[in-house]
C-alpha cells in the first residue's frame, strides 16, 4: 500500500496472511488458479465453493464467507489434488488450515467438525475407541442416524469387530494429554 | 525371517479383525516378523484437520518410540502410514517445525532424531519378500477368480512409493497367486474414511461409484488394501448403499492378505473370512473345495 508521502507501508494483516501463517497454508500465494484441485476432487459436487474458489476467495479477503461455509469440511483428505497440483501447493493441507481456522474462530455449522472434535477427545486418551467415538458423535448430533446404522453395528458386534467396552488405557495416556496442551502453547 | 516394528493402529483389533487374523496367519509363511510397537498411540490422523502440529506431534511420539528399536516401522493401515510418514518428512524438511515437534514431545520425555523409516505392508510384500517368493508359496492357485485390486488413497498418495495414478503392486500379487486382476479406472478412489459417520450421502456416492465401476469391469470380488477403514467402509456398509440402477450391492471384499492366505492353502477361518459382513462364500467357496481335495 502506498502512503501519502509516497513511501510504501505494509498493509494490515489480511486473511491470506492468516492462512499463510497456519501450517499447510504457506504456499497459498503461489496458486495459479488452474483448477486441477477442483477437477480432481472426488467430493467437489458437495462443496459450496470448490477448492480453487476457496483459494481465490481467501486471497480476495472474503474471510466470513470462507470460514462460515461448510465447503472445507467435505474434504476427505484423499490427496489427489496434492499429488496433481502443478505448483506443489498441497491444497489438502491448505484446506486443513481453513478447517483449523474455522474451528478457532468458532464457526461450527458442519457435522464433520463435530466429529473431528469427538475424535480429538478420543485421541487425547491415547487411542481411538471406534464404538465410543461413533456413539459420542451420534448422541451430540443426530441419534436417528444411529438407529439407521444400528443393523451394521450389530453385524460388526456379533463378528467381534465392534467391542463395546473401552480399551485399556495406554501407559503414555497422561503424556499425550500433556503433549496436546503443549501444542497450544507452542502454537500452530 | 525379516523383522519389523509394527504399528497396528486403532482399528486393527476391532473393525479390522479379518485383516489382523489374515496378516498373523500369512506372516510366518512369508517369513515376516512384526513386533508390535510398545505403548503405541493414535497416529494423529483424526487430529490433522483441527491442528496440524497436534497431528505431527502424535505421530512423532510413535516415531520416537520406534527409533529406539532401530527397525523399520511398518503400518498396515493406510491412514497411519500416511500420517507417520508425513510427520517424518515434515520433520526432515523444516528445521523450525523440527524444533516445535521436539518441544512438544519433550513433555513425554521423548526426542525424535529423524531416523525412523516408515513403510506400508504392501511395500514389504513386494520389495522385501518379492513376487517370486510369494508365487513359490502358492499351493492353491486361485485360477479364474476375477478381482478388482483397490488401492484407496493413502497407500499411494501422497507419498507412494507405488505410482499414485496407476498403481500396480497389488495387481502383481493377485496375479502371482493365480487370480485375474481386472483393470478399472477408479482403482485409487477414496472410500470416504471417517466421514462415513458425519457425511453419509457423500460417502455413499464415493462407494457407489467405486463398486459400480469395479463390477462393470467384470470383478467378482474386490481386493482391498490392508486398511481397516477402507475395508470396513466397503465390507460392512455396502448393504446401506445401492448401485446407480437401484440394485443392492453384494460384492465380497477381500483383504490382500486374505487373498494370499487362501492361495497359500490356509483355512477360511484362520483368515477371518467368516467375520465378513458381506458374505464371501458365494464367490470363494470353489477355492475352499479345491483346498480340501488337495489335502485328500
Amino acid at each position: 500500500m502506498q502512503a501519502r508521502n509516497g513511501k510504501y507501508i505494509k498493509a494490515a494483516k489480511t486473511f491470506v496472511d492468516e492462512i499463510a501463517a497456519e501450517p499447510g497454508g504457506e504456499k497459498i500465494n503461489e496458486c495459479i488458479q488452474c483448477g486441477v484441485c477442483s477437477g480432481s476432487c472426488p467430493t467437489v459436487e458437495w462443496w459450496e465453493y470448490t477448492p480453487r474458489q476457496v483459494i481465490a476467495m481467501i486471497r480476495a479477503g472474503m474471510k466470513r464467507e470462507v470460514l462460515s461455509s461448510t465447503s472445507a469440511f467435505h474434504c476427505v483428505s484423499c490427496y489427489l489434488c496434492t499429488v496433481r497440483c502443478p505448483k506443489g501447493i498441497k491444497p489438502a493441507n491448505l484446506i486443513h488450515a481453513v478447517e483449523t481456522l474455522a474451528e478457532k474462530e468458532g464457526y461450527n455449522r458442519s457435522p464433520t467438525l463435530k466429529l473431528y472434535r469427538v475424535m480429538r477427545n478420543h485421541m487425547r486418551q491415547g487411542r481411538i475407541w471406534e464404538f465410543g467415538m461413533s456413539l459420542g458423535y451420534y448422541m451430540k448430533t443426530n441419534p436417528v442416524q444411529a438407529l439407521k446404522n444400528f443393523p451394521v453395528f450389530i453385524a460388526l458386534f456379533v463378528r467381534g469387530r465392534m467391542p463395546i467396552s473401552r480399551p485399556a488405557r495406554i501407559k503414555g495416556a497422561r503424556d499425550i494429554a500433556a503433549m496436546l496442551d503443549k501444542v497450544k502453547e507452542v502454537g500452530g | 525371517m525379516k523383522k519389523y516394528s509394527f504399528f497396528p493402529g486403532c482399528a486393527y483389533d476391532n473393525t479390522g479383525l479379518p485383516i489382523k487374523l489374515s496378516i498373523e496367519a500369512t506372516n510366518p509363511l512369508l517369513e515376516i516378523e512384526l513386533v508390535e510397537l510398545e505403548d503405541w498411540s493414535c497416529c494423529g490422523c483424526p487430529g490433522a484437520p483441527l491442528s496440524e502440529l497436534g497431528a505431527l506431534a502424535m505421530a512423532a511420539r510413535n516415531l520416537a518410540l520406534a527409533e529406539k528399536t532401530g527397525l523399520n516401522l511398518v503400518a498396515a493401515c493406510s491412514c497411519c502410514y500416511r500420517n507417520l510418514r508425513n510427520a517424518h518428512l515434515e520433520y526432515l524438511a523444516d528445521s523450525n517445525l523440527r524444533d516445535k515437534i521436539n518441544r512438544v514431545i519433550s513433555v513425554a520425555g521423548l526426542k525424535y532424531n529423524g531416523s525412523t523409516i516408515v513403510r506400508g505392508l504392501v511395500d514389504v510384500y513386494v520389495n522385501d519378500i518379492g513376487i517370486e517368493a510369494i508365487k513359490a508359496k502358492v499351493k492353491n492357485k486361485l485360477t479364474g477368480l476375477k478381482v478388482a485390486c483397490w488401492y484407496g488413497c493413502h497407500q499411494t498418495r501422497p507419498f507412494g512409493p507405488d505410482d499414485h495414478e496407476f498403481p500396480q503392486w497389488m495387481d502383481w500379487i493377485a496375479e502371482a497367486v493365480g487370480a485375474e486382476p481386472v483393470q478399472y479406472p477408479l482403482k485409487t478412489q477414496c472410500c470416504g474414511g471417517s466421514l462415513l459417520v458425519s457425511d453419509e450421502p457423500l460417502v455413499k456416492k464415493l462407494v457407489q461409484k467405486l463398486l459400480d465401476n469395479a463390477i462393470s469391469h467384470g470383478a467378482q470380488a474386490i481386493v482391498s488394501t490392508l486398511c481397516p477403514l477402507c475395508f470396513t467402509n466397503l465390507d460392512a456398509f455396502q448393504r446401506n448403499f445401492v448401485s446407480e440402477t437401484g440394485k443392492k450391492f453384494n460384492i465380497p471384499i477381500i483383504a490382500l492378505s486374505q487373498l494370499m492366505g487362501l492361495a497359500f492353502g490356509l483355512s477360511p477361518e484362520a483368515l477371518g473370512l467368516n467375520k465378513h459382513v458381506t458374505p464371501v462364500d458365494k464367490v470363494l467357496a470353489p477355492y475352499y473345495r479345491a483346498k480340501k481335495e488337495a489335502k485328500v
